[in-house]
């Protein structure tokens, strides 16, 4: 028996070591090794996958790349810069009868949606077709379309008669089941024109608007606008056990999706038929990778003679892996299986040391890009509100004045987000035209003598309010109710108590804050705004009176109402970008200086972190596609990653003699009990 | 025999019905329509989004009483559905939530039953062994070893498993998982090693009190005077006479291996039926919720008849009326 027991305990042995040696920590095949596949992690799925109606980070990360714009962003320039996407050309405005504007896009000839069975349905064993001015229509159409559920349908509506054609639709399939039952491109065509959509022919749209919004070109830049082929909204229905067009794209992109299995995997794969790829002659601005940037681009590599000229994507495929718990997401780009990532709290004073990679990161070659994103996180004053409001006068003013003296923005970043942030001026970011770097608000830095004095001149000498003798009692209300918030809030609570404002912090239900809000029951708040494209009309407009939020329901949760203000804004909004424009833009600041509906906290920092073997990243600030302009140099990586994840065995053999030394004794004590 | 199952089988279905008409109270009376419709399809969706969401899942129908069509209700609706298992779409995202549930099922068996599996071998072997040298040093520093391992959060055992394992040691991937045979394996060893570890302290205690009380019967006196070995009284004599109160607990975890584990899953990015249920409440899906909480109830009750024939089965004394 005892022999037979050595012999077991080898056997484990081996079959131990043979398990080990096939052990390894890589999550892909060994096939994949020397293909150019990016690795990125997501945690929560996308939402949906309809260019109308995505409005989220990780749908956009997804869609981005299957849905082609007509219009674009040039990679590398920046201030950021529209270059021409499935259009020729980037279109002027051009001023028609009663102040209306047109744009007239001309679309390229010879694109191709994605090979997709539902063009059947235009005719018999089709696989695709030749995209039209008519897809864009088609996609106009589906924004004012009050059943799909656009999110910029209010924006859009400046195209003449989407309104109309969404209530039209909504009326006859109210009146007519027969029609609601109708294929949806009977339908619209049953309910058309949009007066401002006109197909001026196979590859000529005309965008009328009702007043001038020079933005609008940035609209054609986001998939909300991005052609859709009728055949596959019809085809993909959700009923019967067909899949909703949400959870099947069929688009024009230079990646087309080959898995959807949203809660654990999401692969891309390079398209065959996109034009870049069909037509490299054409050298189309949106299918090469550019050759010029800014200065400093030489020496981040980003202008590599290799790159400049060549036909996109460069990848084979991008597969997404769901990681839903950061930590370990971050453990694996580490280790080298995702390619790039952001860098999670816990970690930060391991990777960064002031502001720069760590000597340890650095060794690994491990790459860290910072951009400002194009944002701003505010605390807002409710200027509805008796007491800190417009109706409080010179008194509210003042107050404001001083407890914007109270916070520390930079404090702020540094203790709660790493130091991811500048401090904030005015509610333009860098990066916008009209930001001016040399602009320091007189309100924005700590100065709590300063603060003291305009409360007594405010009449709330030491928090208290001369009138009534009783101490200011002010009120923060947010949705946001975690612990991690509270320490947040509680910040702010500390800065103005050191004034002598005791300010109570109101966390509440988000139903039970946007009733608040509804009602105009709120005093101060924190919020935060990421520009939709880069234009100071689109952080000025959060200030403008039309936009209230009480009123209008509007982004402006200030609900600052301001007639001079107003007027200097809608000159802003419509006029190129010039000196006048910049002069505008000042006047405006200055005015927000004063008045203080806001207290600026800062533009947040994205700090990007990468490998080595990831060519060409250049963070984009708005969520914008930028995979096709991505490399990877497979064989370094698969060396790399083989070098860094070769397995540590001695704990193995430690284990199998630890069993041995238990096992043993236990053996032999069993053989003695039982003679 | 028979009888006992019919009649347990028809008290199960009335439980079935009780526990449908709580799920109808709560999620169909609690929860308004068009706050539903309104939390998938964002505060500003328009009316008619609104409107044509809520009848496309069937929410528009009078609740309880249809004068035209007395059975055309909500009521009746949820209750035929969920007998027929017919579950309808997701209010999150309405894909169909059947066709969800068959896509998670792999996943989490592929992980629930070889954890199960290696848990009761490994469970009743190493209480055997304590309880073969019950009253010894190897017994006591079981004890501690147990109760050490039981004290620990099971978060713990993940993330230092993820730490160990994957990070430091690199044998395992720290998270993720892949259905196709060549790579499975690596992805579930890490859960099952930290699935096992978290498991087996309260396994072993309880295995080995049960076995304990065993062997101080009359019946092992009795083998151990006709000359029967310790190991032979251990495994022939001991191990089956005490499978009653160990049978109790393991039959009726079987039909949980279908739920799969809600924190395994979570952790180690297995896109099972445990990781759909948090999903579900994380977006507020309630049509998926509702069809989870129904099929954790049919489970259990499944369990519990389980367990009643087990018995019979494991010791012929056992009649059942």
């Amino acid at each position: 028996l005892k022999r037979t027991a050595v012999a077991a305990l080898l056997a484990a042995h081996f079959v131990l070591a043979a398990l080990l040696a096939a052990c390894t920590n890589n999550p892909y095949p060994v096939s994949d090794d020397a293909a150019k596949v990016l690795y990125l992690p997501f945690d929560d799925p996308p939402k949906t996958l309809d260019p109308q109606v995505a409005y989220s980070t990780i749908d956009h990360a997804v869609i981005g790349n299957l849905y082609d714009t007509l219009l674009e962003y040039h990679y590398l320039k920046r201030p950021l810069e529209l270059i021409p996407g499935l259009a020729e050309d980037v279109p002027s405005p051009r001023a028609e009868a009663d102040g209306r504007v047109a744009y007239t896009f001309r679309i390229r000839h010879g694109l191709r949606f994605h090979d997709d069975p539902c063009f059947a349905l235009g005719g018999e064993g089709r696989s695709t077709r030749e995209v039209t001015a008519s897809d864009v229509a088609f996609a106009l159409a589906r924004v004012g379309d009050p059943l799909v559920n656009s999110p910029v349908l209010e924006t859009l509506e400046k195209i003449v008669g989407l309104k109309q054609f969404g209530e039209r639709l909504a009326e006859r399939r109210g009146a007519d089941p027969a029609f609601a039952a109708l294929r949806i491109d009977a339908q619209y065509e049953a309910a058309a024109p949009i007066e401002g959509v006109r197909v001026r022919g196979p590859h000529e749209l005309e965008i009328v608007l009702g007043e001038p919004y020079p933005q609008i070109v940035y609209w054609f830049a986001m998939p909300f606008t991005a052609p859709v082929p009728w055949e596959a909204v019809a085809a993909y229905d959700g009923r019967e056990g067909r899949p909703s067009f949400a959870e099947h794209p069929v688009g024009t992109g230079p990646f087309r999706l080959a898995r959807y299995d949203k809660r654990a995997r999401i692969v891309l794969e390079a398209n065959p038929t996109w034009y870049g790829v069909l037509h490299p002659e054409w050298q189309a601005p949106g299918a090469v990778y550019p050759a010029q940037g800014e200065p400093e681009d030489a020496a981040r590599g980003l202008l590599d003679g290799r790159y400049a000229g060549r036909p996109l994507p460069f990848l084979e495929r991008i597969e997404m892996r769901r990681d839903k718990e950061d930590i370990p997401a971050f453990s694996k780009f580490l280790q080298g299986y995702y390619d790039a990532s952001g860098i999670i709290q816990e970690s930060f004073d391991r990777i960064v040391h002031e502001g720069e990679l760590s000597e340890e990161m650095r060794a690994a070659d491990m790459k860290l890009v910072k951009g400002v994103t194009p944002a701003v996180y505010y605390l807002g004053f409710n200027m509805d509100d008796p007491l800190v409001g417009a109706a409080g006068g010179e008194r509210a003013r003042k107050l404001r004045q001083a407890m914007s003296l109270a916070i520390d923005a930079k404090e702020y970043a540094r203790l709660f987000m790493n130091g991811r942030g500048i401090p904030a001026q005015s509610p333009i970011p860098p990066g916008i035209f009209g930001y001016d770097a040399a602009y320091a608000n007189p309100y924005r830095r700590v100065d709590l003598e300063r603060a003291r004095a305009l409360l007594r001149e405010a009449g709330y000498a030491d928090g208290v309010d001369a009138q009534s003798g009783k101490p200011l009692h002010l009120s923060f209300d947010t949705p946001d109710t975690s612990a991690r918030a509270m320490l947040r809030f509680q910040f702010f609570a500390n800065a103005w108590k050191r004034i002598g404002i005791d300010v109570e912090i109101a966390a509440t239900s988000y139903n039970q804050f946007q009733d608040k809000v509804r009602r105009g029951a709120f005093q101060l708040f924190m919020w935060g705004w990421v520009a939709d494209y880069p234009d100071p009309e689109n952080f000025l407009f959060l200030l403008w009176t039309q936009m209230g939020r009480t009123k209008s329901g509007g982004p402006n949760t200030a609900n600052f109402s301001h007639p001079g203000y107003d007027a200097l804004f809608l000159e802003m909004k419509n006029r190129p970008n010039d000196a006048r424009r910049e002069d505008l833009i000042r006047e405006l600041r200055a005015i927000v200086e004063r008045e203080r509906p806001w207290i600026e906290l800062f533009h947040p920092e994205d700090y990007a972190l990468y490998h080595g073997w990831l060519a060409n990243v250049k963070p984009m600030g708005l969520s914008v596609p930028t995979s096709k302009y991505r490399d990877i140099d497979a064989p370094a990586r698969a060396r790399l990653r083989a070098e860094r994840n070769r397995p540590v065995r001695w704990p193995a053999a430690l284990l199998v003699a630890a069993f041995v030394a238990v096992l043993v004794p236990t053996v032999r004590t069993y053989l003695r009990e039982r003679q | 025999m028979l009888a006992y199952v019919v009649r347990r089988l028809a008290y199960g279905f009335v439980t079935v019905l009780g526990v449908l008409l709580f799920l109808f109270v709560l999620f169909f009376l609690v929860a308004q329509p068009e706050d539903i419709a309104r939390k998938a399809l964002g505060e500003k969706a328009p009316r008619e989004a609104i409107a044509q969401w809520i009848t496309n899942h069937g929410y528009d129908k009078p609740r309880f009483w249809n004068a035209d069509a007395p059975a055309d209700t909500m009521l009746v609706d949820h209750f035929t559905r969920m007998l027929t298992f017919d579950f309808g779409n997701s209010d999150a995202d309405d894909t169909p939530i059947s066709q969800r549930l068959r896509e998670g099922i792999g996943p989490s068996l592929s992980l629930s039953v070889p954890l199960f599996v290696l848990g009761i071998v490994l469970g009743i072997s190493l209480s055997l062994l304590v309880a073969f040298f019950r009253e010894t040093t190897i017994d006591r520093m079981g004890v501690v070893l147990c109760v050490l391992a039981m004290s620990v959060s099971a978060v713990l055992y993940i993330i230092g498993g993820q730490y160990l394992l994957g990070k430091l040691l690199r044998w395992f991937p720290i998270s993720g998982f892949d259905p196709s045979p060549d790579v499975v394996l690596r992805f579930l060893a890490l859960p099952v090693v930290v699935g096992l570890l978290a498991g087996v302290g309260g396994d072993v205690r309880f295995y080995r009190t049960v076995f304990v009380e065993e062997t101080s019967r009359d019946y092992v006196r009795t083998a151990r005077a006709k000359g029967a070995g310790e190991g032979r009284v251990m495994v022939r004599h001991v191990l089956r006479n005490a499978m009653i109160p160990i049978l109790t607990q393991i039959v009726i975890a079987i039909p949980f291996l279908f739920t799969g584990s809600i924190l395994l899953e979570s952790f180690f990015g297995i896109p099972g039926l445990g990781s759909i249920t948090v999903d579900a409440i994380n977006a507020n899906d309630f049509a998926t919720l509702r069809t989870m909480v129904y099929i954790g109830s049919l489970l259990f009750i499944a369990g519990q008849i389980l367990t009643d024939l087990s018995y019979t089965w494991a010791d012929p004394r056992v009649r059942l009326e």
